[in-house]
């Protein structure tokens, strides 16, 4: 614990203005997994950043960095938290390069405000997490979040090509640059995409973009069996076709995204598919890929327009955060070609106990993401050996189960990440390098980091 | 730093070094010779420093026995491919040994149900891409260099190539490796699955030109060939024209697959060695492919097609067949090569700008050549803004060399001041340890030393590279 809470509250209130740093009940809204804070603050500038991490470090004052409350359940429960560094305040397009497709923006500013301001310009960033609307910039990097259109276009670390980063003595350092082939020294961008705050704070980042397609549409089909929905992303993956995105859904996604996808009562497993491009090449596949359902013994198949599409790819982006409070969702991470066998592992878990819940799949990019509600007062136990059982299956085939959110009860009989692997000696000298008296983020990430 | 003058002391040790690597590797497998020696220690940049050994290595095992001799010797040492690094970054500088990964050459496995292979790193870029060809798959990074580059050198360089433009650079396609560490430990990063829960190592060890330790196996994206391409050749009378097309095309909203620019001096060079039926009166021609669905691309084709001419193209000629396109590839491939023919010797920059700054930079790196008196031809990566001027000269020439070095120099001033980088895609390596300082803070820098060392504490892989020279990387004691 902070020795003299009042005093480093003196000294952040100098720094930033009174107002902006919060004590008592106003702190305890920070809480992280019940852990509640001495101190909340909430600097107004990248500089203000820098000059709290240092006041904190001088004061030896552990530091949590809050991006957004909607990602900020990732992470085992944090070891000690002292001050949570809040970026709300940090919400400037520093600048959007248009001509040259990027954009570099302060770590506050939410997803959904970016892309906006992008779009005036018919130009995007192809990230889709859950959330859009409520996660920023800044809970995006430190989190390494994506969505269904990493098919097509890759995650994060496709797409930074700049971080501005506040160590926690804060020194302020850059990462990469602005321009799309980079290699002066090496590529530091990497090692803060998801470090979840563990090595620094990323205030600012630089994306590329890409000019938004001329058009979309999106194809949903129904079927009966999973084994039929697995032969047609089998047959799309092997085929010229390039969609963005391949979602493969459990009957009780299917059935609680129904209204969404223009398939009320659809009873069955669901795929959907995005295409973006040209009129010629989403006609093309849009009609290629009603072929292909058809000839997957689809039993309704839907087309829906540009402006459908996107509330439903909103709707399907989101069903697991819809799950009420209490919810667990575990990603499961896996090679592409195994993906609908961990969709299946995991329905037929779910099956079993009769939980209610939602599954969804990046057919074509190895991650199933399960979300579970868990009733009040009800026995962990079942759901924590599944959840151990998926994981194992995972970590057998390379792969891995993070937990993204789950109650805290459960939180604490289960890690977050699952196992360390063979190199976790380099992760481990990483973070004494950066962070030797390890004051950001502490006990929240994988093997106890 | 590692203790050197006690690896000099020690010269009876080098036979003693020779002799443990021999343990490890066969006896036939180790160099120590003066002849073998040299061979090893110069690549494609202008510098040269013998290594005191030289060990071929065919297995993860292997490697890790090399690696702990250098250990138990404290000797540095320097993994090598093909040898065609543009920034000596497998020059040996403090000698050491040189492992030579160029017999760890097999592909080991094709996922096509996910989308991964898993290969070794002595295969050749081309050579991999021609296993994959035949199965309807392709390999997207695709550097000029790519008949000699092994993909183990494109791993330490994160190498790019005409198609990074669309597609991205070495980084974006290899998710997983095993590692040697500079201690001997074996690590996996990444691998077939996404997304492996902690820090990105396999990110960040993409690019960090052999310092961070030996990679032994790759885990890369392979894609399906696309449907159709259709590749043009745009010719200019004018490169201001040639360069304002490049940001011209992308403002339409459009990601050609490749953008390059080739001058009249680099054209002339190409012609000379290769036919490949490039105009020898015009000033610059872009080379010019869309690639995907073949639904639009007779209309993308005709887009670019409008947009050069609206730009000043005297003429757009589109490849009408595989061997037509091929022919067009020769040219810019080979490149660098023919540039050899005007002069002994070249130096290439490597700096990159915001692709809307082309036209500025080209014109400011005329004046460089007036100013240097030093003939400077430039072949190009112009979507991703990469120039490569080379600046000709001849090495027996050492009042020219200084020349060039300055120039070089100011043109990596020129790309940083317009918001550009140092290197695009050949690396720092030796060369422009002095120009990091040009686009980094001390601070920046302490940060990447910091990577280093959690990797190397010793400072033993490829040491001597990178940072500038004041930096220390081993901690003291």
């Amino acid at each position: 614990m902070l020795a003299d809470p009042s005093s480093l509250a003196q000294k952040l209130s100098a720094l930033v203005g009174e107002e902006y740093v919060l004590t008592g009940p106003a702190a305890a809204r920070f809480a992280v997994d019940a852990v509640v804070p001495a101190l909340a603050v909430r600097p107004g500038s990248q500089q203000e950043v820098a000059s709290v991490a240092a006041a904190c470090s001088a004061a030896g004052a552990s530091m949590l960095q809050w991006t957004d409350g909607a990602l900020i359940g990732l992470g085992n429960p944090p070891s000690r938290l002292d001050v949570v560094v809040c970026l709300d305040r940090l919400t400037r397009i520093v600048e959007f390069d248009d001509a040259n497709l990027n954009v570099s923006v302060e770590a506050g500013v939410p997803l959904d405000a970016l892309q906006a301001v992008l779009s005036a310009k018919h130009e995007f960033l192809p990230l889709d997490p859950a959330q859009s609307d409520q996660v920023t910039v800044g809970g995006l990097v430190q989190t390494n979040a994506s969505g269904p259109r990493r098919l097509l276009y890759g995650s994060l670390r496709d797409w930074v090509l700049g971080l501005r980063v506040v160590l926690p003595g804060g020194e302020r350092i850059r990462c990469g640059g602005k321009v799309i082939k980079n290699v002066s020294g090496y590529d530091m961008n990497k090692i803060f995409i998801g470090n979840l705050g563990t090595l620094g704070i990323v205030t600012e980042a630089t994306f590329k973009l890409l000019p938004a397609p001329a058009t979309r549409a999106t194809v949903v089909g129904v079927f009966a069996q999973l084994s039929e929905v697995g032969a047609v992303v089998g047959r799309t993956l092997e085929s010229f076709l390039l969609p963005e995105a391949l979602e493969a859904l459990d009957p009780q996604a299917l059935a609680s995204l129904g209204p969404a996808l223009g398939l009320n009562g659809a009873a069955g497993y669901g795929l959907a598919v995005s295409m973006a491009g040209s009129r010629e090449t989403v006609e093309r596949q849009v009609r290629d890929f009603a072929a292909l359902f058809g000839e997957g013994k689809a039993l309704k198949v839907e087309t829906l327009g540009a402006e459908r599409a996107d509330a439903a790819w909103r709707a399907i982006r989101d069903v697991h955060a819809k799950l009420p409070m209490g919810r667990v969702i575990a990603k499961i991470a896996i090679p592409i070609g195994k993906t609908l066998d961990l969709l299946s592992a995991a329905e037929g878990l779910m099956r079993r106990h009769e939980w209610r819940g939602a599954i969804t799949a990046h057919a074509g990019s190895g991650i199933v993401r399960a979300g579970i509600e868990v009733g009040a007062g009800s026995d962990l136990e079942p759901l924590r050996e599944a959840i151990l059982s998926l994981r194992r299956e995972a970590e057998a085939l390379d792969g891995s189960l993070v937990l993204e959110v789950a109650p805290l009860s459960l939180k604490r009989s289960l890690d977050t990440w699952g196992k360390v692997r063979e190199g976790f000696s380099v992760m481990r000298r990483l973070k004494a390098e950066f962070d030797p008296r390890a004051l950001l983020t502490q006990g929240r990430f994988l093997g106890g980091i | 730093m590692p203790d050197l003058s006690a690896l000099e002391a020690k010269s009876t040790s080098k036979v003693e070094l020779s002799a443990d690597l021999r343990q490890v590797v066969g006896k036939d497998n180790v160099l120590d010779s003066g002849v073998n020696l040299a061979l090893y220690g110069y690549d494609a940049y202008l510098e040269e420093r013998r290594p005191d050994a030289v060990a071929f290595v065919h297995s993860t095992e292997e490697v890790v026995g090399v690696v702990k001799v250098c250990n138990k010797w404290g000797a540095p040492f320097v993994a090598r491919g093909g040898g065609t690094n543009l920034s000596g970054g497998t020059v040996p500088v403090k000698g050491g040994v040189v492992i030579e990964m160029i017999r760890m050459n097999k592909v080991l496995e094709v996922d096509r149900a996910s989308l991964r292979a898993r290969v070794q790193p002595g295969v050749f870029n081309l050579e991999f891409g021609n296993a994959l060809a035949p199965l309807g798959y392709q390999y997207l990074p695709d550097p000029a260099s790519q008949k000699a580059a092994t993909l183990g050198g494109n791993v330490a360089e994160n190498s790019g190539g005409p198609h990074c433009f669309k597609y991205g650079v070495t980084t974006n396609h290899v998710l997983g490796m095993t590692v040697v560490l500079p201690d001997g430990e074996v690590a996996r990063l990444g691998g077939k699955a996404p997304d492996t829960p902690g820090y990105d190592l396999t990110g960040v060890f993409v690019g960090s030109e052999g310092t961070f330790g030996i990679c032994t196996e790759i885990v890369a994206k392979i894609v399906r060939l696309p449907e159709g391409v259709k590749t043009l050749l745009a010719i200019y009378d004018s490169i201001e024209e040639g360069s304002e097309t490049v940001s011209a095309i992308v403002a339409a909203g459009m990601i050609p697959a490749t953008l390059e620019m080739m001058d009249q001096l680099v054209i002339e060079a190409v012609e000379a060695s290769i036919k490949c039926g490039f105009p020898l009166d015009c000033a610059t021609v872009l080379i010019i492919e869309v690639d995907g669905l073949k639904d639009d691309l007779e209309l993308q084709a005709q887009a670019i097609t409008d947009i050069c001419k609206k730009h000043g193209a005297r003429e757009v000629r589109v490849a009408k067949n595989d061997a037509e396109r091929a022919a067009l590839w020769a040219g810019r491939r080979g490149a660098f090569g023919a540039v050899a023919r005007i002069t002994p010797s070249y130096l290439v920059c490597d700096g990159t700008v915001p692709r809307t700054a082309l036209p500025a930079v080209l014109r400011k790196v005329a004046e460089v050549s007036k100013k240097y008196d030093l003939k400077i031809p430039n072949v190009f990566h112009a979507g991703d803004g990469n120039l490569h001027p080379l600046i000709l000269f001849d090495w027996r020439n050492s009042e020219q060399k200084a020349r060039v070095m300055k120039a070089g120099m100011e043109i990596l001033e020129l790309c940083v001041q317009m918001g550009g980088t140092i290197s695009g895609e050949h690396g720092v390596g030796i060369e422009k340890m002095d120009a990091m300082r040009l686009c980094f803070t001390e601070e920046d820098i302490e940060a990447q030393v910091k990577v280093k060392r959690a990797f190397d504490p010793k400072d033993l892989s490829n040491p001597g590279k990178i940072f500038p020279v004041a930096q220390e990387v081993a901690h003291a004691g």
